[in-house]
C-alpha cells in the first residue's frame, strides 16, 4: 500500500498536514507486537511457561533415569523428544491463559475503544494478534526445548536417549510440540474473543483441556467414544505422540477412528478456524 | 465535519439517542451540552464507530468512520480517559497508537511534550491521576494530527490549569480550521469555550445554535424595573400586553418589552423609575430552560425552577420542549 497518497487537507488548516499513514495489516502486526511486550503480565507469562517446561522436563528425566531397568516408565532406547515433553501439559494451560489474557486484557482495561478507534475495521486487529501469539507461542516451545535438551543432557547416555532430526517422526515430534502449544494458545484467543471476560474465557478454556476432554475419554457410552477423537487437544496432541504411544491411545480407546498425526492436528486447528470465524463476525457485530 | 443524520441507538427498550440529526461544522469550536445520561458519550462512540447506531448514518469528513484508511489522521477522539491499558506506560500506549499507522516516534515525543505527559510518560497509566490520563486521551487524540477532534467531557479531573490549558488548545485547534466537538454537562465551561452548541436531554436534540443565540432564545426580553410606583406601573404595563411579575415589593420583572419601550411608557404616564435593566441570561439559565424537562435524573425539581425565575417560561422559539414549564410562572 502506498503511503504516498495525500488527502486534499481541510480548508483553513494552517499546518501543512503530514504524509498520510494508511492503516496496513503490517503496521497494525507491529502495534499488536508492541502491546505483546510492553505489559508485565504476557512477558511474565511467557518466562513462566519456558520455566515450567524446562523445570518439569529435567525433573521428569532425572525421575525417569533413576527408575531400575526394566521397570515400568524406562524408556529403553528413547527419543530424545520424549523427554523434551514432558512438561507440555503443564504449558499448555499457561499460552492457554497467555491466549484469552492477549484480548480480554482490551475489554476488562478498556483499551479496546483506543484499538479500534485506530483499527476501525477491527478484524485486521484480531488477526494480527493471533500473528504475534502463533510466533510467540512457537518460539516459547522451541526454546523450551532447546533449554530443555541442555539441560537433561546429562540423563541422556544413561537413558539410551538419542535425537536424529532427520527422523521424520522425530521431526514431526519436535515440531509438534510447539505446534500444538500455538493452537492450543489460538483456542485461548478464540474463547477470550468470544467471552470477552478473563475470568470465563480462562475457565472455558482450561475447563475444555482438563476436565471436558478427559471426561470424555473416560466415559464409556457411544456418544462420547465417538466425539472425544475429535475433541481439539486429543485430536491435536497426537502431532506430539511416537509410534506405540499412538497406538497405544487407540486401543484404549473404542472408538472406530485412528486420525494420523497430522490429522489429527487439522481437525484442532478446526476448531481454533470455527472459534476464531465466529468471533470475528461477532467482533464486527458487537458494541466496543 | 460531522453529520448525523436520524442518528438512533437503542438498547432493548431503552433509547439513549432518538433520531438526532445535526452537523459540526469545521473552524468552530461546537459544544455538545446535555445533562447526564443524555446520550452524549454514545452518540460520539457512535461517530468513531466503537457502537453501531440502530437507525440513522453518521459521517466525519465525509465518510463513515471505518472507510477511512487512516482514521486517527481524520478524527482524534477523547472517549474515555481510561481507554488504556493500566500495566502499561503512557509513551508505550502511544507507541502502540502510532504504530497502527507508522506514525513515528518523533510525533510521539511531541504529543507527550505538548501534553505536559513528559515527566510521566515512562510510569505505567495504572498510577495516573483522573487529570494525567485525561492528558494522555488528548495525546492520543492528538497523535495523527487529526483534521476533527471528538473530545468527551475532557476537562473531568483536570486543575484549574489543566482546564485552561485545555480551553485554550481547543480554540486554537479549531482556529486552524478544525472540526471540534466537545461535550461537557457543564455550562460555564461551554459559556467560555464554545462557539456554537448542540444541547441534547434524554436522547433528543433539543437546540443546535450559536451560543449567543441560545441566551439570547432564553433571556427573551425580560426587563427588572424598580419603581416607587410599582402598582400603578403594573397596571400600565400589563394593558400594553406585557407580562409582569413581582417578586418583592417595587420590583417589577417585565417579559415581552425592550427596556427603552418601558422607560418611555413610564414617562409617559408620569411614572418614576429607580431602576431599568435589561436581565441578562446566562447559557447556564438558557440550558436548564432547554433541559428542564429532559433531565433523566431529578435532584430537586424546584432547584432548576428557581434559577430560571429570570427567564420567559413560555417563549415559543423553545425547541424540542413538549410539556409547558409551569413553576416560574405561578410565580
Amino acid at each position: 500500500m502506498s503511503t504516498l497518497a495525500t488527502t486534499t487537507p481541510a480548508a483553513g488548516r494552517s499546518a501543512a498536514r503530514p504524509a498520510v499513514h494508511h492503516v496496513t495489516f503490517p503496521r497494525v502486526v507491529a502495534a499488536e507486537w508492541v502491546k505483546f511486550r510492553t505489559v508485565r503480565s504476557t512477558v511474565w507469562t511467557v518466562l513462566v511457561t519456558i520455566a515450567a517446561m524446562v523445570g518439569i522436563n529435567t525433573l521428569a528425566a532425572w525421575a525417569i533415569s533413576m527408575a531400575p531397568d526394566g521397570a515400568e516408565g524406562a524408556p529403553g532406547t528413547a527419543s530424545v523428544v520424549t523427554l523434551l515433553a514432558s512438561g507440555v501439559s503443564m504449558a499448555q494451560l499457561v499460552v492457554a491463559v497467555l491466549g484469552v489474557l492477549t484480548v480480554t486484557t482490551e475489554y476488562t482495561t478498556g483499551m479496546v475503544r483506543s484499538t479500534f478507534a485506530a483499527v476501525p475495521r477491527r478484524l485486521p486487529t484480531l488477526a494480527a494478534k493471533a500473528l504475534v501469539l502463533t510466533v510467540v507461542t512457537f518460539a516459547v516451545g522451541l526454546i523450551s526445548m532447546a533449554l530443555s535438551y541442555v539441560t537433561t543432557l546429562p540423563f541422556h547416555e544413561s537413558l539410551g536417549a538419542t535425537l536424529d532430526l532427520s527422523d521424520g517422526e522425530t521431526l514431526r515430534r519436535a515440531l509438534g510440540l510447539p505446534l500444538y502449544l500455538v493452537a492450543v494458545s489460538l483456542l485461548g484467543l478464540g474463547f477470550g474473543a468470544l467471552l470477552r471476560s478473563s475470568a470465563g474465557a480462562i475457565a472455558t478454556v482450561v475447563g475444555l483441556l482438563l476436565v471436558v476432554e478427559n471426561v470424555f475419554l473416560l466415559v464409556p457410552l457411544r456418544f462420547f467414544e465417538v466425539v472425544s477423537p475429535f475433541l481439539p487437544a486429543t485430536a491435536g496432541a497426537r502431532i506430539m505422540h511416537d509410534a506405540p504411544m499412538l497406538a497405544m491411545l487407540d486401543s484404549m480407546s473404542a472408538g472406530d477412528v485412528s486420525l494420523t498425526p497430522w490429522q489429527g492436528y487439522g481437525v484442532m486447528l478446526a476448531w481454533v478456524a470455527v472459534l476464531l470465524g465466529t468471533a470475528a463476525v461477532l467482533l464486527r457485530r458487537r458494541d466496543a | 465535519m460531522i453529520q448525523a443524520q436520524g442518528l438512533t441507538k437503542r438498547y432493548g427498550a431503552k433509547t439513549a439517542v432518538d433520531d438526532m440529526t445535526f452537523t459540526v461544522q469545521p473552524g468552530r469550536v461546537t459544544g455538545f451540552l446535555g445533562p447526564n445520561g443524555a446520550g452524549k458519550s454514545t452518540t460520539m462512540r457512535m461517530v468513531v464507530g466503537l457502537d453501531r447506531p440502530t437507525a440513522g448514518t453518521v459521517l466525519v469528513n465525509g465518510r463513515r468512520y471505518a472507510e477511512h484508511r487512516a482514521p486517527l489522521q481524520e478524527v482524534g477522539a477523547l472517549l474515555d480517559a481510561k481507554a488504556v491499558h493500566t500495566g502499561r506506560t503512557a509513551q508505550n500506549h502511544l507507541l502502540a497508537m502510532a504504530a497502527t499507522h507508522g506514525i513515528g516516534r518523533r510525533r510521539v515525543d511531541e504529543v507527550i511534550e505538548m501534553t505536559g505527559l513528559g515527566p510521566v510518560a515512562r510510569k505505567r497509566v495504572g498510577g495516573f491521576s483522573l487529570g494525567m490520563g485525561q492528558r494522555l486521551g488528548i495525546a492520543s487524540a492528538m497523535l495523527g494530527d487529526p483534521a476533527t477532534l471528538i473530545l468527551d467531557e475532557p476537562v473531568n479531573g483536570l486543575d484549574p490549569e489543566g482546564v485552561l490549558w485545555v480551553r485554550n488548545l481547543v480554540k486554537h485547534l479549531a482556529g486552524q480550521g478544525r472540526t471540534v466537538f466537545l461535550s461537557s454537562h457543564l455550562m460555564s465551561e461551554m459559556a467560555v469555550t464554545a462557539d456554537h452548541v448542540v444541547v441534547v436531554g434524554r436522547g433528543r436534540l433539543l437546540a443546535d445554535a450559536p451560543v449567543q443565540e441560545i441566551v439570547g432564545r432564553a433571556a427573551g426580553t425580560t426587563v427588572r424595573v424598580r419603581s416607587p410606583q410599582a402598582g400603578p406601573l403594573e397596571e400600565l404595563l400589563r394593558r400594553q400586553g406585557l407580562a409582569v411579575t413581582s417578586t418583592e415589593r417595587g420590583l417589577l420583572e417585565v417579559t415581552g418589552g425592550s427596556a427603552p419601550a418601558i422607560g418611555d411608557a413610564a414617562a409617559a404616564a408620569g411614572i418614576a423609575l429607580h431602576e431599568l435593566t435589561p436581565v441578562h441570561v446566562s447559557l447556564e439559565d438558557a440550558y436548564l430552560q432547554l433541559t428542564a424537562d429532559d433531565v433523566e435524573y431529578h435532584a430537586d425539581p424546584g432547584a432548576a425552577g428557581a434559577r430560571r425565575a429570570a427567564a420567559d417560561p413560555d417563549s415559543p422559539t423553545r425547541p424540542g420542549a413538549t410539556a409547558p414549564t409551569t413553576e416560574s410562572a405561578l410565580r
